[in-house]
């Protein structure tokens, strides 16, 4: 009885070779094309999917193709009177797109474009008084929405504002016995969700807390025969999973425990090369999200044709440089 | 334009009532989906109701979507207004459409709080939606919600009850008492129906969508906030899962579970064991709520009540004696459900894990029950027949209850006294009558267990993760810092140490040379896992 294999096979004929033009296309004209049904599917994270279009362009140093002004413009407009930002206009704002906001404003160097202070006002308001943070005025809490605070905070230079001994002492809580971590306490292990953890524990200068070997050997176990990652066991790889996974290495300092050419390889696959783009797993459709995270992927793999991406913010380091964030990474 | 515009708008003002008239003429609808239709046949709605099921008709969606979508999110920029029945028909389209749209969940947040929308509404729609969405991160969110929602009311109206009935008490007016008191037990049926219904909507999504990460951790997010440790509900998951994951030995979120319920259920026996007991607080309305009705076993809520109990307290010690071989039967029969589904379905990673996550536990647990210092003197580990030869005697109390760190679970925090279980103890006899001694997972044992997988198995896969398997029992478990580092340097053949993964600072471990070799270890694992 033979066992169904949880992976892919990369054909001889997948792509092999970064097509960053066709890429940069790929982006450029994603926006323009607005089909009513589509454009509504996805309006809930528009912000988000405007994050992620920007910075692989940003990567790819093709930046200057996008409509700054109107990307401006339409982020002042998604300010709420209590300082969050909503996806979209008439959306609620949300710390998820709160932080996309924030991450867009500092591509463009033009974080002054809203009310910075407020924006403050609005993290610190969601840090409950166990430390985790709700992800809006609702209550729902989850470790994303931690690293969201701290990403936010620290993007603006305003760490100082939440309370990060409480903060560290909720994600520490939400780690099990594989070194990896869960949303809450007692949940799964999740590639996300770790890297959101390590993520976090890096900006708040913390990464010590973290079993790095414990947790390198679960992250390595994600690595399948094709090269690609899964973001938990039995799981398919996956673009954003690789990202994940991958990044979160990088933070442990442990990213040499993979096979980095098969991941490479996995990745170079899940190009369109007709469309331009990268899906999930060779041969799917693609989108800018995925798009982002095998770009990005690629660049901590070393491609030097993309610029050095950071592993805990997900933006080209020269951004973060200029900008004065330097995460602590483990060697 | 202008007129195809209306036309859409007529259009779809009749889906959206079709939709909402098929759910007053069916209040039992229980699925939803869409069915692929590409061109509307005419004169007929695009709404199909067969039996509990609803259907949409493909071709009206692209239409119906972005209108109700436009229409809600012109209500939330005060540019259009919608009366309180037309916001509930709309955004019931629109969630079942798009359940992940967060502002239209928010806005039913907010019919329930002034009353308009009754929870169990929401719950009802959340749960349609997951039949077509079972992931949906927002419905799962908003579900929390409305739960916390109603654990509140159920709190309120029971703290009044409460009140009211010291006060009629007070009045000797028991007629009136008693209705209270009935109406308090009517509140905690109502709030296990509510459990009930609440694990089945899990099931159903866990089923509906493999490993499922939104689903499972809903529901441990409702056992914890609506069962916290109530040892029958524990349990009763524990036996109802098992049939499931036999069925599923793919879902690693399914097994992550059980071992979520394993680790609750020792946590709660453990505190039912130890013989000095400090009173156990418990957000649960089963067990410190307002609302009686409570389904923790009397002995184990008498346990708690008492605080102290003195050494006399026969029945008591019956009850330690009673939660030990619980625990001693729920690691047993755990450890064997594993093995058999591994020699079932070789080649599954998911169950491997399970193995190292109960087995991990298994042995924190021994650890806990290892003396502290010498104190206890003649007291010894339970089924010392079976301890760990390569295990030394004395436990190092010093790291005990570590793991409190090493995960939120809080499955050990208190370290477990040994008394009530040690064969010294005169109740022993009286547990060993029983039965014979359960054998127990020790390292040799486990070592043996992947021997014989190695042995007499020829899948590729399953050999992988039986080695894997003996080499994280050789560096997690044996290596583990025991009394000094000297042991570790000649670890990883095996029964060596006494701990569990200790979580000690990464700083620390990758400045020490043992950890770098660790690393060369564990490099040529993960190879090892890419190349076999």
């Amino acid at each position: 009885m033979g066992t169904q294999v949880k992976d892919v096979i990369i054909k001889p004929d997948a792509p092999s070779l970064l097509i960053l033009d066709k890429h940069a296309d790929y982006i450029a004209a994603y926006g323009s094309k607005k089909d009513d049904y589509e454009y509504t599917l996805s309006e809930f994270l528009r912000m988000s999917g405007i994050y992620w279009g920007l910075t692989v362009m940003d990567l790819m140093d093709q930046l200057p193709r996008m409509n700054r002004d109107e990307i401006i413009d339409f982020i002042k407009a998604c300010q709420h009177e209590c300082g969050g930002m909503s996806a979209s206009i008439g959306h609620d704002p949300h710390l998820l797109y709160t932080l996309s906001a924030v991450q867009i404003l500092c591509l463009y160097d033009s974080v002054d474009a809203i009310d910075v202070d407020k924006v403050v006002e609005y993290v610190k308001g969601l840090q409950q008084e166990d430390g985790s943070f709700a992800g809006d005025k609702w209550g729902e809490i989850d470790t994303r929405f931690s690293f969201c605070a701290v990403a936010t905070l620290s993007l603006l230079g305003k760490m100082d504002k939440m309370n990060v001994d409480k903060a560290v002492e909720f994600v520490l809580s939400c780690m099990n016995f594989d070194g990896g971590f869960g949303c809450r306490p007692g949940s799964e292990s999740h590639a996300g969700q770790i890297y959101c953890c390590t993520g976090f524990l890096s900006l708040t200068g913390q990464l010590h807390q973290v079993n790095a070997d414990l947790l390198g050997w679960w992250l390595c176990e994600r690595q399948l025969s094709s090269g690609g990652l899964n973001g938990r066991p039995e799981k398919l790889p996956d673009v954003c999973y690789s990202w994940w996974v991958l990044a979160s290495l990088k933070i442990i300092g442990r990213i040499d425990w993979i096979d980095k050419a098969k991941l490479r390889r996995f990745i170079l696959a899940c190009q369109d090369e007709e469309t331009g783009g990268f899906a999930d797993r060779p041969g799917d459709m693609v989108d800018p999200f995925h798009t982002l995270f095998g770009i990005a992927g690629l660049s901590l793999l070393g491609d030097e044709q993309i610029k050095p991406v950071n592993p805990v913010l997900c933006m080209p380091e020269d951004v973060l440089q200029r900008a004065g964030v330097q995460p602590d990474i483990l060697s | 334009m202008a007129e195809l515009e209306e036309e859409v708008d007529v259009l779809v003002q009749r889906v959206v009532k079709d939709i909402n008239n098929a759910f007053k003429r069916n209040p039992n609808i229980d699925e939803i989906g869409v069915i692929p239709c590409p061109e509307a046949r005419y004169n007929r709605s695009p709404i199909v109701l067969v039996e509990n099921k609803l259907g949409v008709e493909s071709w009206c969606v692209k239409f119906l979507l972005p209108y109700v979508h436009n229409k809600l999110l012109l209500y939330r920029q005060r540019k259009h207004w919608l009366d309180r029945e037309a916001l509930v028909d709309i955004t019931c389209t629109l969630l079942l459409l798009n359940p992940d749209f967060t502002t239209a969940w928010n806005v039913r947040k907010e019919l329930v709080q002034c009353g308009v929308l009754h929870p169990e509404k929401d719950l009802y729609l959340g749960m349609l939606a997951l039949t077509k969405f079972p992931k949906s991160p927002e419905t799962w969110i908003h579900r929390r919600w409305v739960l916390q929602q109603m654990l509140h009311q159920f709190f309120a109206v029971g703290e009044s009850s409460k009140q009211q009935q010291q006060q009629q008490q007070q009045q000797q007016n028991g007629e009136a008492a008693q209705a209270d008191g009935e109406r308090s037990h009517q509140l905690s049926d109502h709030l296990a129906r509510t459990l009930h219904q609440e694990m089945k909507v899990c099931s159903d999504a866990a089923c509906r969508y493999p490993s499922n990460y939104n689903a499972w951790s809903h529901r441990i997010w409702v056992l914890q906030h609506m069962a916290k440790g109530n040892v029958k509900v524990f349990h009763d998951e524990l036996s109802s899962m098992r049939l499931w994951v036999s069925m599923h030995v793919s879902d690693h979120s399914g097994f992550h579970y059980r071992q979520f319920l394993l680790n609750e259920l020792i946590t709660v026996l453990s505190h039912a064991a130890a013989p000095a007991v400090t009173a156990v607080t418990s957000s649960s309305p089963f067990c410190s709520g307002p609302v009686p009705g409570t389904v923790v076993p009397h002995s184990l809520s008498h346990a708690h009540a008492n605080g102290e109990l003195s050494g006399a307290d026969t029945a008591a010690e019956d009850e330690r004696q009673h939660s030990c071989t619980t625990v001693l039967q729920l690691f047993h029969q755990e450890m064997e459900l594993c093995s058999d589904l591994i020699q079932s379905f070789p080649g599954h990673e998911t169950l491997w894990s399970h193995r190292r996550h109960v087995f991990y536990l298994w042995h924190q647990w021994r650890r806990e029950q290892q003396p502290h210092g010498s104190s206890n003197g003649g007291s010894r580990p339970i089924h010392r027949n079976d301890s760990d030869p390569g295990r030394p005697e004395v436990g190092d109390g010093s790291r005990a209850g570590r793991t409190e760190s090493v995960n939120g679970q809080n499955h050990t925090g208190e370290p477990m006294e040994v008394d009530g279980v040690s064969s010294s103890d005169p109740h022993d006899s009286k547990r060993l009558k029983r039965g014979a001694p359960l054998p127990s997972a020790t390292l040799p044992s486990e070592h043996g267990f992947v021997g014989g997988v190695l042995r007499g198995c020829c899948d590729p896969e399953q050999r992988r993760f039986a080695l894997a398997y003996k080499k994280w029992l050789d560096t997690v478990i044996a290596q583990q810092p025991s009394s000094s580092s000297s042991d570790r340097e000649d670890g990883g053949q095996g029964g060596g140490g006494d701990g569990g993964a200790d979580l000690q600072p990464a700083a620390a471990a990758a400045s020490s040379p043992l950890m770098v070799a660790d690393s060369e270890r564990k490099g040529s694992c993960a190879d090892e896992v890419l190349h076999c």
